[in-house]
């Protein structure tokens, strides 16, 4: 043990170092937000909670093809379909069990009428499992909810598509 | 105030002293259970703060009622004591911890004249009655019939063991520096050092005592980095693994109060108690009690400091600190002590 | 034989084999939208183009090429490849970009295709055709601005069904595929142009929209809609069946299905019972499968009891019920629920002999008392297919349509006695002569055609002409485990207790016993019934079929029946328990095994020829046939009258109700 470290065992050097480190981070800005009140900004490519989207007339844009169905790997999406009165093809159920729901965004790549998108709405939890299972209804409630800000998300990654 | 039931409100002595010492307990207890909750609140905050995290901000002002909605928490939770447990000793010993933490304030001075029983033993007294602390941790330890538990009970009885022997000799070096075990008269000895500045920290002499002392302190309440009796990666949460509800909130009461009395002994008998830092006249307007207080504080700033820096010990790391570093160490500084005042007394 | 080369590899095909047949016995797969084994060559699609030499240095449409001796073809050129990436960018000029709103989606040949050889990306600036929809009947769903203009359709409806009623109209890019004058398609087969449409063109309309054909569930199985036997796929997603679809057997029914086979299955969901039910004061009402079965065993029958046997119920169902009975102390056993009484002495004598396929082949064809386009509208296509082969086809009945020439002989039975001149002609040179019988003359004139084997020879060395149509899935099997009684039906009427196993067509209030009705739907046989026991229809059950030419065949279970229903066998053996009978299988393979050793003909799948022999029976045949058994082909049994499909082709193609959507 040289004469130097001696000094430092004796005098807890280290000890004394590793304190003012820790003091200099207590008078730090903090890294952390306050959560409910303040958020992180998000990407526009963030995958949210679901929601149906409508065309600005209020026409439905899901046209029931069952692509997002088909691509679902967790199998969470559940889509029943029949011809409307005027004829055109449209969900009679569409369901997403969001606790299956594994939030790969693969049903917003294969939907080709940009109907299913996962919005930025991030916080949704609810106190039971059964109101994470949401129908159609509920979808659509939240297409019309974050239409402006689901649209503006669309817009800022459209170069990029 | 025995003074004032006996003589003002006219009831006999006997009495009056009962009742004066009921007031002066309710006087100490009262505000050391809302002081434990607050430094609960401000141990989490000074973590948070060293660890770029916010801590606490939702219950209150600044999350400043935490505490009382954890407090309520607990209470409203259900007891359980496991049907393998010794049931009375299972719920005997958190109130053996608290009970424990609590009386050992009987002795601390305040202020001047303001300590509820102002024995001349008391340093003695402290020993004696933080020792039977750990019985809490070894009677749950066993009690609970639980292998981690029990493991934890015995880490704390080595630990606490190996530490008291070093505050012992550190306290020998106190005592006789101030030639008293009384703590009043031990905070007065430490007045006027070199004139001027207050506290025998200050003594090049015992200040590597103090150090001591501090780091002691820290293993016997177990705080980190010596909180090996609840390491939560070996033991799940040590002796308090099976208790719950209002029998956990104890052990987490009697655990700050007993934190909250180290910090009050090492402002005692190093940094001058109720005195002000220096032995200067205008300082002394400020009360005693509020210097104290102000000391408290600052040594419950540095232990959660310290709990925010330095990583768990390993157990033998523990005990190779306690009897192969400490012992000799405060061992060697009892002689030393004794030897400078010897040197002094021949040459008065 | 030829021998051509392709790709470099040698083989020798088939006289007259196109270049495309070639290539497919090469294992050379070769696209083709217009092309279809059982339809004439149209060669207007291009897309099977390859090279060939020697020849003119361009592609050739291989479909429409006879192979020839020497030929060298090549399949995988850059210069095929870059022939069919030109047609396929054609072909998409004008089909839209919908295929998410398409039923074909998944199965569209064009979809599939354009993924080998579609370029990804249109330089066809101009707007592109929209045609509107033309309408086709309640099965077929248009949307003729995805036609290719393959004329698949057209070729099926002229060449197989037999209706000239779809056809294409005006020229080039305006050219439009329509059913003249906008009617329903009147075929009993339309629905196979939604097979053979390679696009999303026609389509199902009951089944428009309401699945994928990634989420279906593929069942194999065997129709029950008529006595053909008809190898269907059920598709069904969850506890429904969606679709049926026809499977390839040549033996049977090629790769075609009847409407009423493919669209019934709606009536799988509706009026069904998922219960039992127990009649109380002349109400039924639910009760659980034990009181049922003590309101049962509580009937003194003293051994009389009979088991009726409805149209659509598997050899199992029949043989637990026989067993059952056995165990009762009866054998009072009859599928035939209409009061036919035919001698079943000789199981030859009321066979389909010649074959589904062999039919193909008859020279000179009788038929009596017969309307084989709704009795059994694939053994039709099959005299359609003999008739373009230059068979002749005479007929004995009240006249009818029946898709192709027929040369009718009136409707009095008496005639088979004394068949005029042209007949008796046509049939002494004829080579495969064949004879057809059908439920309307079974009654009176069974032994009057037994008569016409000798007359007119039909029985040879490999060639038996003698045939007899039912209509009915059950009846085959039925007659091998010994459902008929020599006096038919009345014979039962007096058991004291009768089970009706589905069966819905008799004449429920001439039975004076205790009457248990095991089956599937709240049909007729439900309303008289004492007691309900819910059974499973043909999609939930694993089940025996022989069909009218004696094929046995097995289906397999589709989806589970609904409620507390159950597979009819497993009702009959939990039954037995509770009447002490016990019966002695607890398995269906076990059952089958019994089932094995009581008829040995039911042991093993395939076609079972019987020995010919004739019963004794008279001559003589006497009577005017008023009508044919099958009054509407669309509602024959208790399925198709529960489902709303059927009912809708009932109104509108049998009783000529138009609908508002014709309109459109």
């Amino acid at each position: 043990m040289g004469i130097a470290q001696t000094i430092k065992a004796f005098t807890l050097y280290e000890f004394v170092k590793a304190h003012a480190l820790t003091l200099k981070y207590f008078f730090k800005p903090k890294a952390t937000i306050n959560y409910p009140y303040e958020k992180n900004p998000l990407s526009p490519r963030f995958r949210g909670e679901h929601a149906l989207r409508r065309y600005p007339n209020g026409e439905e844009r899901c046209i029931a093809c069952k692509l997002c169905e088909a691509v679902c790997p967790a199998q969470a999406i559940t889509i029943e379909a029949e011809p409307r009165d005027d004829g055109s093809r449209r969900t009679t159920r569409y369901d997403i069990d969001m606790t299956k729901c594994i939030y790969c965004g693969l049903c917003q790549e294969a939907c080709p009428v940009d109907a299913i998108v996962e919005g930025p709405n991030l916080d949704f939890a609810t106190e039971t499992r059964e109101e994470l299972i949401y129908d159609k209804a509920k979808l659509l409630d939240n297409g019309d909810r974050w239409e402006r800000a689901i649209a503006a998300n669309l817009a800022a990654d459209a170069p990029y598509r | 105030m025995t003074d004032f039931f006996n003589h003002t409100v006219g009831l006999p002595y006997g009495w009056a002293w009962f009742l004066a010492t009921i007031v002066g307990i309710l006087a100490i207890a009262l505000p050391l259970m809302l002081s434990v909750a607050m430094i609960i609140y401000a141990d989490r905050k000074i973590w948070a703060a060293m660890a770029l995290r916010r801590g606490p901000n939702v219950v209150g002002p600044f999350g400043l009622l935490q505490s009382f909605a954890d407090g309520l928490k607990v209470f409203l939770q259900e007891t359980i004591v496991p049907s393998a447990a010794n049931r009375g000793l299972f719920l005997l010993a958190p109130i053996i911890t608290f009970t424990v933490a609590l009386i050992v304030w009987a002795v601390v001075p305040f202020q001047p004249g303001v300590v509820l029983a102002n024995i001349n033993v008391g340093l003695l007294y402290v020993l004696a009655a933080s020792s039977l602390g750990v019985y809490g941790i070894i009677l749950a330890g066993w009690s609970s019939n639980s292998k981690y538990p029990f493991f934890s009970a015995i880490r704390a009885a080595a630990q606490m063991v190996s530490y008291e022997v070093a505050i012992g000799f550190v306290l020998i070096s106190v005592v006789m520096w101030a030639g008293s075990f009384n703590l009043t008269t031990i905070v007065e000895a430490q007045k006027g050092l070199y004139g001027f500045i207050n506290g025998f920290g200050f003594n090049p002499l015992l200040f590597p005592m103090s150090v001591v002392f501090l780091i002691s302190s820290l293993a016997e309440t177990q705080r980190a980095p010596f909180d090996l009796t609840e390491a939560e990666s070996e033991l799940v949460a040590g002796y308090q693994t099976e208790y719950s509800s209002m029998a956990f909130a104890l052990y987490w009461l009697g655990e700050y109060a007993n934190v909250l009395l180290m910090c009050t002994l090492n402002a005692t008998l190093f940094w001058g108690g109720y005195l002000p830092p220096f032995d200067w006249a205008p300082l002394y307007v400020v009360p005693g009690i509020i210097w104290l207080f102000a000391k408290i504080l600052f040594f419950f700033f540095v232990f959660s400091w310290i709990k925010a820096t330095v990583p768990r010990y390993r157990y033998d790391q523990l005990m190779r600190l306690g009897w192969k570093v400490f012992l000799p160490l405060s061992l060697f500084w009892v002689f030393l002590v004794s030897g400078v005042l010897m040197f002094m007394r021949v040459g008065v | 034989m030829p021998k051509v080369k392709v790709d470099g590899v040698e083989i020798e095909v088939p006289q007259g084999a196109t270049v495309l047949q070639a290539c497919e016995l090469a294992g050379k797969e070769i696209p083709r939208f217009c092309y279809h084994e059982r339809l004439s060559i149209a060669g207007n699609c291009r897309m099977c183009l390859v090279e060939v030499k020697p020849g003119p240095p361009k592609p050739q449409a291989s479909c429409a090429l006879p192979a020839a001796e020497n030929q060298e073809i090549f399949t995988n050129t850059p210069m095929v490849k870059h022939a069919r990436e030109g047609i396929m960018e054609f072909l998409l000029i004008n089909h839209p970009l919908d295929c998410p709103i398409c039923d074909q989606g998944g199965e569209c040949d064009l979809q599939d295709q354009s993924i080998a050889y579609g370029r990804g990306h249109s330089r066809f600036d101009e707007n592109k055709r929209a045609v509107t929809e033309k309408y086709m009947g309640p099965i077929v769903k248009t949307v003729m601005t995805r036609c290719i203009q393959c004329t698949r359709c057209i070729r099926f409806a002229e060449e197989v069904a037999g209706v000239e009623e779809i056809g294409a109209i005006y020229r080039g890019e305006n050219m439009q595929i329509t059913s003249y004058l906008e009617e329903a398609v009147s075929s009993e087969l339309s629905g196979n142009v939604v097979d053979l449409c390679p696009v999303g063109a026609l389509t199902s309309k009951p089944y428009a929209f309401e699945a994928r054909p990634w989420e279906l569930r593929k069942t194999l199985t065997i129709d029950v809609m008529d006595a053909v036997g008809t190898n269907i796929r059920l598709d069904s997603r969850g506890r429904q069946v969606l679709r049926a679809v026809p499977r390839v057997n040549d033996d049977v029914n090629e790769e075609w299905a009847s409407d009423k086979t493919r669209h019934a299955v709606d009536g799988l969901v509706r009026k069904r019972l998922d219960r039992p039910y127990v009649r109380r004061d002349g109400k039924l009402h639910a009760v659980t499968w034990d009181e049922a079965f003590a309101a049962i065993a509580a009937v003194e029958h003293g051994g009389s009891v009979a088991a009726v046997a409805g149209d659509l119920v598997d050899c199992e169902t029949m043989f637990a019920a026989k067993a059952l009975l056995k165990g009762l102390g009866s054998s009072l056993l009859e599928g035939r629920q209409t009061g036919m009484d035919y001698d079943t002495s000789s199981l030859a004598a009321v066979n389909f002999n010649t074959t589904i396929a062999g039919t193909e082949e008859a020279d000179a064809i009788l038929l009596v008392g017969t309307n084989l386009r709704w009795e059994a509208p694939l053994v039709n296509t099959r005299i359609r297919k003999a008739i373009k082969k230059g068979a002749k086809v005479f007929a004995i009945g009240p006249e009818t349509e029946l898709t192709y020439k027929v040369e009718w002989l009136g409707a009095d039975l008496s005639v088979l006695g004394n068949l005029p001149e042209r007949v008796t002609e046509a049939f002494g040179k004829a080579a495969k002569p064949m004879v057809i019988v059908g439920g309307a003359a079974l009654k009176g004139a069974h032994g009057a055609a037994l008569g016409l084997v000798e007359t007119l020879g039909l029985v040879k060395d490999g060639w038996n002409g003698f045939n007899v149509v039912h209509m009915a899935a059950s009846r085959m099997g039925g007659l091998m485990l010994g459902y008929a009684q020599p006096a038919g039906i009345s014979a039962l009427y007096d058991a004291k207790l009768t089970f009706f196993l589905g069966a819905d067509e008799c004449d429920h209030a001439r039975f004076t016993g205790f009457k248990v009705y095991v089956g599937h739907h709240g049909d007729r046989g439900a309303h008289h019934a004492d007691v309900i026991l819910p059974g499973a229809s043909y999609a939930e059950k694993s089940g025996t079929f022989v069909n009218l030419e004696g094929r046995v065949q097995r289906g397999e279970r589709a989806v589970f029946p609904p409620g507390d229903a159950r597979e009819d066998w497993t009702i009959f053996r939990a039954l037995s328990e509770r009447l002490g009978q016990t019966l002695p299988f607890d398995t269906i393979d076990e059952l089958r095994a019994a089932m094995a050793l009581d008829c040995p003909e039911l042991a093993t799948l395939g076609l079972k020829t019987f020995a010919w022999s004739a019963p004794a029976l008279g001559t003589v045949a006497e009577g005017v046939l008023e009508g044919y058994p099958i009054k509407d082909f669309y509602l024959t049994n208790a399925i198709c009258r529960a489902s709303p499909t059927m009912q809708r082709c009932s109104a509108e193609l049998v009783h000529g109700e138009s609908f508002a959507e014709a309109a459109e």
